[in-house]
């Protein structure tokens, strides 16, 4: 049973009297530990789509079951605590929260949880372990390097192990070395915790790392599994 | 006008101020307080970045407590690193509120002042009998017993508690120490009453325990009993014997100016705490004693002899002081002259009607347009914050930040602003009028603050202060904070990327 169902998605905007279509008639599957990338023009609905998968915004019509869990009939308050539980963001331009050093803000979604102090610094030091940045939690976003800091964004993804992560252009802001680094590090997570990563990109170079490429144009599916040709 | 001793004694003027030198007068003030406002908030920013500190450094304390204290403090934690993260804005924000409430709490306790002085209580209300259309007043002696005999026959629970105690009559002495040499030095104006009024019904002339320290209360009392000891005794202030050349335990011959050879033989046997600035160029001499000195004395005009210039009386309750009011103001109970009763607030309300229509102006024009611009003041900093943090709360929300979790963050910034401000401000305002009374006392300076001997704040401006800065901090960041609320996680997500 795939882990992401999508069935008859459809999202439209209204935009004054005028209603714009951005997603229609999508049907997708993910299954648990898929590496996926979204792929297509701008404008064709994948950042859309993204949005709805991590349960960001909820659809016109159509379901959206991940884990057996229909998120497409919750609420914003739901939706917002399945979001801490399950599912993790790593953003083009990292949205670390400046005022936090590397250690508060990768600890920040831990503050949602259940969790007592000693947990949550347990989990804190293992995400920033694993994104090799141990020697950095006490460091601002602004004495860090981009790169430096997508690995504190990717830690804060990580730190409540959740089961999906989602990754909107995750190396549009980095230099080629900081970028291959960063989808490494993504590519270990799949590969080494299992996780579903879902990740929007217009950069071929990242999209061929994810097992699969899902191409969309003007709201549809235009291809469920491309092939990159170079 | 309030026929107040001091203006009897010419020291002090009314404020008999035209409309338009009333308004500059005002607004000179006003720009004035607005400086040493701000001098006192500029001055105040290291007790506010301090006291931020210091909780700050406590919430990081509470981190380590077990949860949810320890999750909570994380939390609130972000308010002090938003507070901390533009220093300039936040420090004109404290400023401006600060010198706000502080103008609002000034006003505030001016208007408090004044209504104190004007407003009827309820209980012991205070009233004066005095001629009705002579200025200045003066009454013949009998209207003394009179009054007392009126007092008497009305309804027990409308009589004075004592009317010995609650019954004061004033008669104002002019004399001079040399009839061939006038001058200010030899000029001796009194006020003539009995000893023992100084403590039951002249306390509330600023004579009381709260006007003065234990020491120079306890001086006044002994001044006091030396003055009942012989009708020739009398109490001189500091100023009005350092004038005339004498002191304590000094005999005085003295020439009445108003009557023809009447004289008085006077022992100086104290003098008024020279921390009571009011009563220092005042003395005060024995009724009984110029009541002996008039008999068969006659006026230089020949005029009839109308010592009695006010009658005081403290009444259990307003209800008693109408009932007595209108007994008095028949014009068959006291015909020639006739006599007035009123209060003696109403009659310092009308000494201070020429301020009546600038007191409505600040109490019902310039304090709620204050507290409006206090409520933009916080509401545009507050929305220059949201916007530039449109994208952090974006983020917050994504990671699972609920609506009223972030706006609660946006809240806790503005009110943590607003009761620091307010509270630093009133108590400045509060411990001001102390301090500066405290520095005539220790330094021996007399000056006035615009009418008033002394000045104080009310004590609930400490109180009201930082109920003002919450309730600004509440209101002016109520919009951005709802803005902040419907920040549309998946609009802000697509922007960012």
């Amino acid at each position: 049973m795939p882990l992401v169902e999508v069935r008859d998605l459809y999202k439209s905007f209204t935009r004054g009297s005028e209603t714009i279509e951005v997603l229609m008639d999508l049907t997708l599957d993910v299954e648990a530990g898929e590496f996926l990338a979204l792929m297509g023009p701008s404008g064709s609905g994948k950042t859309t789509l993204l949005n709805l998968l991590a349960g960001l915004d909820t659809p016109t019509s159509g379901t959206i079951t991940v884990g057996g869990e229909r998120i497409s009939d919750y609420s914003e308050s739901e939706l917002a605590r399945w979001r801490t539980r399950n599912v993790g963001f790593v953003f083009q331009f990292y949205n670390l929260l400046p005022v936090l050093t590397a250690y508060e803000n990768v600890e920040l979604p831990l503050l949602l949880l259940p969790l007592t102090g000693a947990q949550r610094r347990k989990q804190v030091e293992n995400a920033m372990g694993l994104v090799g940045l141990s020697d950095r939690m006490t460091h601002r976003p602004g004495q860090l390097s981009g790169g430096q800091c997508q690995r504190v964004g990717i830690a804060r993804a990580i730190v409540t192990d959740p089961t999906i992560i989602v990754a909107d252009e995750p190396t549009g802001a980095l230099d080629s070395a900081s970028a291959d680094a960063a989808l490494k590090l993504l590519d270990i997570l799949r590969s080494e915790l299992g996780k579903t990563i879902l990740m929007v990109t217009h950069d071929p170079h990242a999209a061929e790392r994810a097992q699969r490429i899902v191409q969309l144009e003007k709201g549809r599916l235009a291809h469920q599994n491309l092939t990159l040709t170079h | 006008m309030f026929p107040g001793f001091e203006q009897i004694d010419g020291v002090s003027s009314s404020p008999d101020l035209s409309l338009v030198q009333t308004a500059l007068y005002a607004s000179g003030i006003f720009a004035l307080l607005m400086m040493v406002l701000t001098f006192f908030a500029v001055l105040s920013l290291p007790i506010f970045f301090g006291t931020v500190f210091a909780l700050e450094a406590l919430l990081k304390l509470a981190n380590n407590v077990p949860d949810p204290v320890g999750k909570l403090s994380k939390i609130f934690g972000l308010v002090f690193r938003s507070l901390r993260r533009n220093v300039v804005r936040t420090s004109l924000t404290y400023v401006a509120l600060f010198v706000l409430t502080g103008m609002l709490s000034t006003i505030y306790s001016g208007v408090d002042l004044i209504d104190k002085i004007t407003q009827e209580k309820e209980d012991n209300v205070q009233v004066i009998m005095t001629e009705r259309f002579g200025a200045p007043s003066m009454m013949p002696r009998s209207y003394a017993n009179r009054l007392k005999g009126i007092l008497k026959e009305l309804p027990p629970e409308a009589q004075p508690r004592n009317i010995d105690d609650d019954f004061m009559v004033w008669s104002f002495v002019g004399a001079t120490l040399d009839l061939n040499k006038r001058t200010q030095e030899n000029a001796l104006f009194m006020l003539a009453l009995e000893p023992d009024a100084i403590r039951t019904m002249l306390s509330y002339q600023g004579l009381s325990k709260d006007d003065m320290s234990e020491e120079a209360y306890a001086e006044l009392m002994q001044s006091i009993d030396a003055m009942k000891k012989d009708k020739r005794n009398v109490i001189i202030g500091p100023e009005r014997l350092e004038l005339m050349g004498k002191q304590v335990g000094d005999s005085v011959k003295a020439y009445a100016l108003g009557y023809k050879d009447v004289t008085y033989d006077f022992k100086i046997v104290g003098s008024f705490p020279a921390e009571v600035s009011r009563w220092s160029k005042s003395a005060l001499m024995r009724l009984d004693y110029f009541n002996d000195t008039l008999d068969g004395a006659k006026t230089f005009s020949g005029a009839e002899v109308r010592p009695v210039n006010l009658i005081w009386v403290r009444m259990p309750n307003k209800a008693a002081y109408e009932a007595l009011a209108t007994v008095v103001n028949e014009p068959k109970s006291f015909s020639a002259p006739q006599a007035k009763m009123e209060t003696a607030s109403a009659a310092i309300g009308s000494f201070l009607e020429g301020l009546k229509s600038i007191v409505f102006a600040f109490k019902y024009i310039i304090m709620p347009a204050i507290a409006v611009i206090m409520c933009l003041v916080v509401g545009i900093t507050i929305t220059i914050g949201v916007r530039e943090r449109r994208s952090e709360m974006a983020v917050m929300k994504v990671l699972g930040f609920l609506p009223w979790q972030v706006m609660g963050i946006i809240i806790a910034e503005a009110v943590l602003i607003g009761v620091m401000g307010g509270l630093l401000s009133t108590w400045l305002v509060y411990f001001a009028p102390k301090s500066i009374e405290a520095f005539k006392a220790f330094t021996g300076l007399k000056f006035k603050i615009l009418f008033f001997d002394k000045i104080s704040a009310p004590i609930l401006i400490t109180v009201y202060g930082p109920l003002l800065g919450t309730f600004v901090g509440l209101i002016g960041s109520a919009l951005p904070a709802i803005s902040s609320r419907k920040v549309k996680v998946s609009e802000v997500f697509a922007q960012v990327t």
